[in-house]
């Protein structure tokens, strides 16, 4: 967006308050500069020339305080979009002044080639192996990222990727799976059962060679790396032969059926992107539509609650479908946690940037678990998984995380 | 301006840095509230209990410094506005829930806490706290009863008033009292009416015991449709003629209804000049005798069709329609001011027209939703800051609907407050004896002329 069509946005909002009811930074800090309203008036008086956004130290820091987490944008009367607001004030940030060295070495250096994650997940199982995780800190980058980081599988999905994937005679369907850099590299155990869940219900399975979906630069306003991600991955995945792209990460998936909104002003790719975001489909969308078998015996008591990621329920939208899917699982009762859809602080790398605020949100969130008196955390995004987990572990609380297809993958 | 030493001893007496804001960015965001004025304040800080408030006023008393009491910030009138300086006591942090007792029915709380918080937490007893203003998912209960809210379902239970059994207040000297219920030995007048719908010019509200009341176990949800909004005017009127009180009445207007439906998308009829949302509870066998009734009078008024609510969800997000309705025009025009006048209800209906009138007369688009139950109308005036024209029709039209009010023998302002927004018409609405009388009550607590000090009065 231009500044006038920015303008023109915000002017849209009329300061009804409504948001403060839903945005997760305002509901831990009772900060005005910490809920849409504030932003937008922040970002208001930018655009009217009032302030000098780029040249305010502060100034950054209130905006960038934003999750992007969209609350405030479904439940906005007027349907402000504030995080798209915010994510384009970032490019426009970023441009101007590149970006922060950490963030550069995070996301151009690692998630660009995703392959660099491979030595990061190596070492960091080395140092959690042999009991000296301090030494991560002395890297002095992302003073936080050692607690962050969940236990380190010892294979990637890639890794093992010729011993699981089958040859499924006479296919219900035939998809694609979108392996996200982090169930990849962190979560292998989510990508594996994810193929083999999709695989036990006969539909065969391929797993492209992509690049990362491009999440951490267009959070973080680095939109020609975006691009530059997000063209490679539309031309490999719009030349496969499948009936569905499937997403075990809500984040890569309501990253991906965004491409088109970020070549809209390129027909080519603009295209190619709305063909792709037609066949993006979560996992639990997909099972539920073309169906899936439980074991009937396999009906060990369980009781778990849900969160749902952001970029899951306000981006792709699902909301039912993984709770429908737990409920009619034997054995395993779900109990709603409050507010189940509010983030959980994780917010990509938000955590590593901006530690107290996303404490204060990881907090609610593990009491709100707490309350439900359930063992398994349940939900469908690795971001989350990391956040959710590393609560668990730093507070002491009784209980795991784990992903959907975790879950469904014991119960074939 | 407040000086480094003001500073330090603001940040001293609210226990840290971590509960006052004092500089120039984050103040900005202390800047305005729902109506369309701004002012930026010196400071702003949050107490989290009453002696801290106390010691707060004690000490702008003393320093002569202005002071803006605020909650959620969802003033319509500007209220909540530091218009010239000074700092803003901000008691959206003062949230606890200090008791409930079901079998008393009354609630205990700090003013900073949300209306949807003491409705979340009293639901699980079968009880509810009746005022329900628009707002009530966030705005403050110290912010209800300064503005006196009123809910929808007003008609029938009354507004924050009724529903206020005693407050404790931190008057502009720093002294606690404690009124109604709360009352001790040393107390001597009840000022409970008084305080309710004083717009924080008389005293910081820090707590208050609330009245419940029980969830009526039937509740049926109506809508009618009518092309004529004087017709749904006088539909609200013969059904309370014909006995029926039902818990709310809200009539939306053509304008209203397809803002809210851009963003609800329910399926409202976009065509239709007027919707009326109609509720009414009570015993199952109450209910079902005031159905019949009420369909009868919507057919007397040829309302075009009219739909009963099938389910909870159903019911739910017609009210969740309703309530986005102020903030959902935000889409229309950057700018907006909500009146809130009120007729008497055989008038309601002449008003609704003649409001239509006034838009068309000026060249404007006026969305209509009124409180009609109450004859409270909510005429959404739509402009653009930045074209002089527009304000200035939009002034015209707005002084218009004053005297047009004023004149079917109705008043200012049902339950948004007087704030800025309307202290010229003051004088119109009141004559000088009134005035003077208000004055010298404000005078009374508030001899420096501190708290909240351009507001209400001219
Ligand atoms: C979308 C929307 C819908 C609304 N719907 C309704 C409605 O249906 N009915 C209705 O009546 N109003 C409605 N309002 C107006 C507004 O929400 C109410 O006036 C509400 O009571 C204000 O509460 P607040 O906590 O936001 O107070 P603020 O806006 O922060 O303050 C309002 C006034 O109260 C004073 N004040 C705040 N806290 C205290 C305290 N603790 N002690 C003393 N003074 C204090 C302030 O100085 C100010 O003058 C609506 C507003 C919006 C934006
Ligand atoms: S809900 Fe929307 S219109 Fe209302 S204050 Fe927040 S951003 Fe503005
Ligand atoms: S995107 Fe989330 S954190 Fe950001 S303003 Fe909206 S609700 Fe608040």
């Amino acid at each position: 967006m231009d500044n006038n069509a920015m303008l023109e946005t915000i002017l849209k909002c009329n300061r009804c308050g409504t948001c403060q009811d839903v945005c997760p930074t305002y509901q831990v800090s009772g900060d005005e500069f910490s809920v849409a309203r504030g932003r937008l008036r922040l970002i208001r008086m930018g655009l009217e020339n009032k302030l000098d956004l780029n040249n305010e130290p502060d100034i950054d820091t209130f905006i960038n305080q934003c999750l992007l987490c969209k609350a405030c944008e479904v439940n906005c009367p007027s349907s402000v979009p504030t995080a798209k607001l915010i994510s384009d004030l970032r490019e426009n940030y970023t441009k101007l002044k590149g970006l922060p060295i950490a963030k550069k070495v995070l996301y151009r250096g690692l998630f660009s080639h995703n392959h660099r994650l491979i030595p990061i997940r190596k070492l960091t199982r080395f140092y959690q192996k042999s009991g000296i995780q301090g030494v991560l800190k002395v890297a002095g980058v992302f003073p936080s990222i050692n607690n962050l980081i969940p236990e380190m599988p010892k294979f990637s999905v890639k890794d093992r990727l010729q011993d699981i994937i089958k040859n499924i005679p006479n296919p219900k369907k035939k998809v694609a799976y979108f392996l996200g850099c982090s169930v990849n590299q962190f979560f292998s155990q989510v990508g594996e059962a994810t193929i083999n869940v999709l695989q036990a219900n006969s539909y065969s399975v391929t797993v492209p060679e992509l690049l990362c979906c491009g999440a951490p630069h267009q959070s973080s306003g680095d939109i020609e790396e975006f691009k530059r991600l997000a063209k490679y991955n539309l031309e490999k995945l719009s030349g496969l032969e499948v009936d569905a792209i499937i997403v075990d990460c809500s984040t890569c998936g309501s990253i991906l059926k965004e491409y088109d909104e970020l070549f809209k002003d390129d027909l080519k790719y603009k295209e190619i992107a709305e063909i792709v975001k037609n066949k993006v489909v979560d996992i639990s969308v997909f099972l539920l539509e073309w169906g899936y078998k439980i074991n009937p015996n396999n009906d060990n008591k369980m009781k778990v609650t849900f969160h749902d990621p952001c970029h899951g329920v306000r981006g792709l939208k699902v909301k039912d479908a993984p709770r429908e899917i737990l409920k009619k699982i034997p054995g395993i009762e779900l109990i709603e946690m409050k507010e189940a859809d509010m983030c959980c602080g994780g917010a990509g790398s938000y955590s590593i940037f901006h530690p107290k605020i996303s404490r204060k949100v990881l907090e609610r969130k593990l009491n709100n678990f707490n309350d439900t008196n359930t063992s398994v955390l349940v939900t469908s995004c690795p971001a989350c998984m990391m956040q959710l987990g590393y609560g668990l572990r730093n507070y002491s609380i009784k209980g795991e995380v784990r992903h959907l297809v975790e879950i469904l993958a014991e119960k074939l | 301006m407040l000086n480094k030493k003001n500073i330090r001893k603001l940040t001293e007496l609210v226990g840290g840095e971590d509960y006052l804001v004092c500089t120039k960015i984050p103040l900005y965001t202390f800047s305005y509230d729902a109506s369309q004025y701004f002012g930026n304040p010196d400071a702003v800080v949050f107490p989290t209990n009453t002696e801290m408030v106390s010691r707060i006023l004690k000490y702008t008393k003393e320093s002569g410094i202005r002071v803006v009491p605020r909650g959620a910030g969802t003033c319509l009138s500007g209220g909540a506005i530091a218009s010239n300086g000074g700092i803003i006591i901000a008691m959206n942090k003062m949230n606890k829930i200090l008791d409930i007792n079901p079998a008393n029915k009354t609630i205990f709380v700090e003013a900073g806490v949300t209306n949807k918080q003491i409705q979340n937490a009293v639901e699980s007893h079968g009880l509810i706290y009746a005022p329900d203003p628009a707002s009530m998912n966030v705005s403050t209960i110290g912010g209800n009863i300064a503005e006196n809210a009123g809910g929808m379902r007003g008609v029938k239970y009354g507004c924050t008033k009724d529903h206020v059994l005693g407050i404790e207040v931190v008057l502009p000297s720093g002294e606690i009292i404690r009124t109604g219920q709360l009352m001790g030995h040393n107390d001597q007048i009840d000022l409970t009416y008084l305080l309710c719908g004083s717009e924080g010019t008389l005293g910081v509200v820090t707590k208050a015991l609330l009245s419940l009341t029980p969830l009526n176990s039937d509740v049926v949800t109506m809508t009618a449709i009518f092309s004529d909004l004087g017709d749904a005017g006088q539909c609200v009127a013969d059904i309370f003629a014909s006995g029926v009180v039902p818990t709310t009445m809200e009539i939306m207007d053509n304008t209203l209804i397809r803002a809210v439906e851009d963003y609800t998308k329910l399926g409202l009829p976009k065509e239709a000049a007027a919707l009326l949302l109609i509720e009414v509870d009570g015993y199952p066998s109450e209910v079902q005798g005031q159905v019949p009734k009420i369909t009868e009078i919507f057919k007397k008024n040829n309302a075009v069709s009219y739909d009963i609510a099938k389910n909870e969800n159903e019911r739910q997000a017609l009210w969740k329609a309703r309530r986005s309705a102020n903030g959902a025009l935000g889409k229309l025009k950057p700018s907006m001011i909500v009146q809130d006048v009120v007729v008497p209800l055989d008038r309601l209906a002449m008003m609704l027209k003649n409001v239509s009138k006034i838009a068309d007369k000026y060249g404007i688009t006026i969305a209509q939703l009124a409180h009609a139950g109450d004859g409270n109308l909510h005429p959404h005036l739509l402009y653009d800051y930045r074209i002089p024209k527009d304000v200035e029709m939009v002034e015209h039209a707005c002084d218009e609907i004053f005297r047009e009010a004023l004149a079917q023998g109705g008043t200012l302002s049902g339950e948004h407050g007087i704030g800025l927004e309307k202290i010229k018409y003051m004088p119109v609405a009141f004559n000088e004896a009134s005035i003077k009388f208000m004055k010298s009550v404000k005078e009374a607590f508030d001899p420096d002329n501190l708290l909240n000090a351009d507001k209400v009065l001219p």
